[in-house]
């Protein structure tokens, strides 16, 4: 019984709104992450869930019972700090043991479970260490392994991974998806970055200015985001965006001059300009005048197995093609770009998406 | 470039860097040996008998000039033990509420967000602005109306007032950088408002702690005001005001006077001696932030 | 930092639990750990300075009540000629004080942090020593010096016949002209070191790299101090010239009672404010003890510090631009 929900949940410090009604349901064993960018209320909205952030409006519930004034401790969370958080006054099992002590758990109790926490980590021989004696990665291992031994319903990471460095990042990502796989608990993870998103995540709620803006797998949204937000934030390099006009019915659009697109979404009555997407890696390179339009490369990227190309194609900014890494295309060269159908994403003038008239093969 | 030209430059940087050295440790010594040769002269004579102070006041005591005269009569005349056991009870009791209680204030300006917290903070550190001493006038009927005058209890109130706003202050400045995480993880496991403050709080602060009360320690103990003011019994006085007044008495005693100085310069210097790195460290760092 | 604690949330009401759970507690905690102190901060420190001003406002009658006295007692502070040279002569000694602090212990203080920041061996030794004198109570200093200065011991003579100045020697602090000046200089000698630590701190918080960058642009270590180093401490020179000023009205008291006594000898040369309330508040040999008129003498100095601060926030501190290093 560990079911996540929140209810129409509101925060608002005096006059300013910071949360504005998030409903979310989160299943039994579910690893969902919170993603957005700095501000968005996502932190906030995973403190509320813990009970260190009190609720303006709308409810909390965890396994079916309403937890709006209940202490954090008594909520059955369990929480990761992005600073680990650990008291540098305690060694590793003292950190570890401490909030069972606070409860009056039995001593021996209390030995097994943060040696069983310590096995599954590989903390065993750490544990008579000062946390000024660990690295990092070892001090985001003692947090995580405090957080287990309080056997919680939830366990709630608050961007536990953006002190490390970027190896040790990609190595406690596994080790989080293992220590998932493993216990099965409802987990529910805030980070900024996209790519830990992606590769966590069961589903990946994202977040901004305190809204929803999409509830979906890694892979809905990055095939199917519902707005131009989420297709902008989902996805690296960043989809390209490019003003578009609408003809006949409103599906077949030219874009700088090109010839009709025809990009297969519903058709929707709407007014106003509309905005193609395009993510890199979809565009196509071909030789000038052969694809749908023709534009010169300002800059080439390459990163060895991976070149990106950089082109200024008018308002919407830098429009890059991602292509492979033994491309000859030097700066200066004009190339024809060809944009396949079932990758177009078509927005409109409030940037929701136009839906697809299918699904990915992938989802569904 | 030649090598002739660069070596040559070189040795003109290095002559200049040597004179430099020397014109700087010059006057830093110059200054050193001012600021510490009057301390070290009362001390060296109080150990003299009064030929050996007047005869030869810049030597060591040595044969035929040594004496500890002087302490006799300081430790006979004067009531010394009680006016450092006075002092004693006045500065630590003051320094541990005002580290308490400042140290509590600190914490709930820095961690909770509450109504007319910012103007609850501005009211606190006002004191550092105002000296306390223009209050005196109040501050004596106050004491008068509370039966307090001629009590050490009068001044541990007076200094701990005065303490409170740089220790707040300090304190403060200090707590908002620590990590909210720390203090939201004991949330989650349980703790108090209360436990969090004595269990996780106080002794990440403890550093900082050491430093004010090192801080507030110098006004305190020297402080002549208000023991003359308040607190001028002869079971209430504190070392200062004895000392005053023992020098005020015995003014040709001059064996006596040194003695009564060294006695009360010498435990504040061993003090220093155990804590000067933490204070000096606490100004600089106290310097850097405002 | 946001309090899970204190905002009331509004949601429906906790449905039966079948274990006991704590509800959070509303803000009482805050209330705990801030009224011992405000408490005691209030009553013996703001209230005293506000009933000084109000009893500033009254006269004391012969039967011991007050009556309403206006601006009475600052008219006489500052118009009756039996007060007016007293409090005249005392706030022209304080500005002497100060005038002597800014332009001796500051620049002082200044240069040797400026020595100890070139970080030269036994830096930390000479900053230990050179702070001393200031951990000394202002009692003991003033005796110290009362001691040394005395023509009875000698040994400024003895002193000054070693470099053959001897003639120069007289009775500084017995003398009229010479007793304030002398005064202020013990005060400097006991206090540079806290402008020199100020400043030493700051100069330390100047980034290496800027100092760096300013060698390679072909500055030398003096034209370095001057447009480089010296712009980025102004604004802690700024606050040492305000606690300079803070401090020279009160604790100047302390050495002068114990140097010269309540009435600022020799002839009130060397009366402050300072000791011009305690002689007023008090009374001194033919004088009753005035508690009002001291009310008014405390609340001119209040009045003057505050004018004083609020010089420094409006002008000084506004314009010393504070650099992000």
């Amino acid at each position: 019984m560990s079911e996540l929900t929140l209810q129409d949940v509101r925060k608002s410090y005096g006059e300013a709104k910071v949360i504005h009604g998030v409903d979310l349901q989160i299943k039994d064993g579910e690893f969902v992450v919170f993603v957005g960018p700095s501000g968005c209320g996502k932190s906030t909205l995973l403190r509320m869930i813990a009970g260190l952030e009190s609720i303006t409006g709308g409810d909390v519930v965890i396994g079916g019972e309403q937890v709006n004034d209940i202490a954090p401790a008594d909520r059955g969370i369990a929480m990761v700090f992005q600073s680990y958080a650990l008291y540098p006054h305690k060694d590793v099992y003292g950190n570890m043991a401490f909030a069972l002590r606070h409860a009056g758990e039995d001593k021996a109790v209390i030995e097994d479970r943060v040696r069983k926490a310590a096995d599954i980590l590989g903390l065993q021989d750490l544990l008579k260490r000062r946390p000024k004696e660990l690295s990092g990665g070892q001090r985001q291992r003692v947090a995580i392994g405090r957080a287990i031994v309080r056997d919680p319903e939830i366990f709630l990471f608050d961007e536990p991974l953006s002190n490390l460095d970027a190896a040790l990042r990609v190595q406690m990502r596994v080790e989080i998806l293992r220590l998932h796989q493993r216990l099965e608990t409802t987990m529910v993870y805030v980070t900024h970055d996209q790519v830990e998103a992606m590769t966590l995540a069961d589903r990946i709620v994202v977040l901004r200015d305190g809204r929803i803006e999409q509830v979906g797998t890694p892979l809905e949204l990055y095939h199917h985001p519902e707005n131009r937000f989420v297709a902008g934030f989902i996805g690296s390099p960043r989809m390209n965006f490019l003003a578009a006009e609408r003809s006949g019915d409103g599906t077949t659009v030219t874009t700088q001059g090109s010839a009709p697109i025809e990009v297969p979404v519903s058709p929707r009555d709407t007014q106003g300009p509309v905005t193609l997407g395009i993510r890199p890696e979809h565009v196509e390179l071909v030789a000038p005048g052969a694809g749908d339009l023709d534009a010169r490369v300002l800059v080439a990227e390459r990163l060895g197995g991976e070149t990106f190309l950089h082109f200024d194609l008018g308002d919407e900014g830098d429009f890059v093609v991602k292509t492979d890494g033994g491309a000859t295309h030097q700066s200066g060269d004009t190339v024809g770009l060809s944009f396949p159908p079932e990758a177009l994403h078509l927005f409109d003038a409030e940037g929701m998406a136009f839906a697809p008239r299918e699904r990915h093969a992938l989802i569904g | 470039m030649t090598d002739t030209a660069s070596s040559n430059r070189a040795r003109a940087s290095r002559a200049k860097g040597v004179s430099t050295r020397v014109a700087v440790h010059g006057v830093l010594a110059g200054y050193t040996l001012i600021a510490i040769f009057p301390v070290v002269l009362v001390i060296l004579n109080s150990f003299k008998n009064r030929r050996g102070i007047f005869t030869d006041p810049l030597g060591l005591p040595g044969e035929g000039t040594f004496s500890l005269e002087g302490y006799a009569t300081v430790l006979t005349q004067g009531d010394f033990a009680t006016y450092f056991s006075n002092s004693l009870i006045v500065t630590v009791t003051a320094l541990f509420l005002i580290l308490l209680l400042g140290a509590m204030a600190a914490h709930a300006l820095a961690e909770y967000r509450f109504r007319f917290n910012t103007l609850l903070g501005i009211y606190l550190i006002l004191g550092i602005m105002v000296p306390i001493r223009l209050g005196t006038v109040a501050i004596l009927e106050l004491m008068v109306d509370l039966n307090l005058v001629n009590t050490l209890l009068a001044l541990i109130l007076v200094y701990t007032a005065q303490g409170l706003p740089v220790a707040v202050f300090i304190l403060t400045e200090f707590m908002r950088t620590l990590s909210r995480d720390i203090k939201d993880c004991a949330r989650v496991d349980g703790l108090s408002e209360y436990r969090i403050f004595f269990e996780v709080v106080v002794p990440l602060i403890r550093p900082v702690l050491a430093t004010v009360a090192v801080f507030s320690m110098i006004p305190i103990w020297n402080d002549l005001w208000f023991p003359l003011i308040l607190a001028s019994g002869d079971a209430t006085k504190t070392v200062t005001l004895g000392v005053q007044q023992f020098i005020g008495q015995y003014t040709v005693n001059w064996s006596a006077v040194l003695a009564s100085l060294s006695i009360a310069i010498l435990p504040v210097l061993g003090l220093y001696a155990l804590f000067s790195r933490q204070l000096i460290a606490g100004i600089t760092s106290g310097a850097v932030k405002g | 930092m946001s309090d899970p604690t204190t905002d009331k949330p509004e949601g429906v009401p906790t449905r039966p639990a079948g274990r006991r759970k704590r509800r959070r507690a509303a803000g009482a905690h805050i209330f705990v750990f801030l009224a011992p102190a405000l408490l005691i901060y209030t009553v013996f420190s703001i209230y005293p300075l506000i009933e000084s001003l109000r009893l500033s406002l009254f006269d004391g009658l012969e039967d011991g009540t007050a009556v309403w006295a206006g601006l009475d007692n600052y008219a006489t502070l500052l118009f009756d000629p039996n007060w007016a040279t007293q409090f005249w002569r005392a706030f022209w000694n304080n500005l002497v004080l100060f005038f002597i602090h800014m332009v001796v212990q500051n620049p002082l203080g200044l240069l040797l942090a400026a020595l100890l920041s070139l970080a030269p061996r036994f830096g930390s030794a000479y900053r230990t020593l050179i702070f001393v004198p200031t951990l000394l109570s202002v009692v003991i200093v003033g005796f110290i010096w009362e001691l040394i200065l005395s023509p009875l011991w000698g040994v400024s003579e003895t002193l000054l016949g070693t470099i053959g100045l001897a003639w120069l020697y007289q009775p500084w602090l017995g003398l009229e002209s010479s007793a304030l000046a002398t005064v202020s200089l013990i005060s400097v000698w006991q206090y540079v070191g806290i402008p020199m630590m100020l400043i030493y701190a700051a100069l330390l918080s100047i980034p290496d790299e800027l100092i760096d960058a300013a060698r390679v642009d072909g500055l030398g270590g003096w034209s370095i101090f001057w447009k480089v180093k010296l712009p980025l401490i102004l604004p802690t020179l700024g606050i040492v010239a305000i606690l300079t000023y803070i401090g020279n009205f009160t604790v100047s008291f302390d050495l002068i009672y114990s140097i010269q006594g309540s009435l600022g000898a020799p002839n009130f040369s060397t009366d402050v404010m300072g000791t011009l309330l305690f002689r007023t508040f008090f009374g001194q040999q033919l004088q009753v003890g005035d508690t009002h008129m001291g009310a008014t003498i405390a609340s001119m100095m209040f009045f003057i510090i505050l004018v004083g601060v609020t010089i420094y926030l409006a002008l000084v501190q506004r314009r010393l631009q504070r650099y992000e290093m």
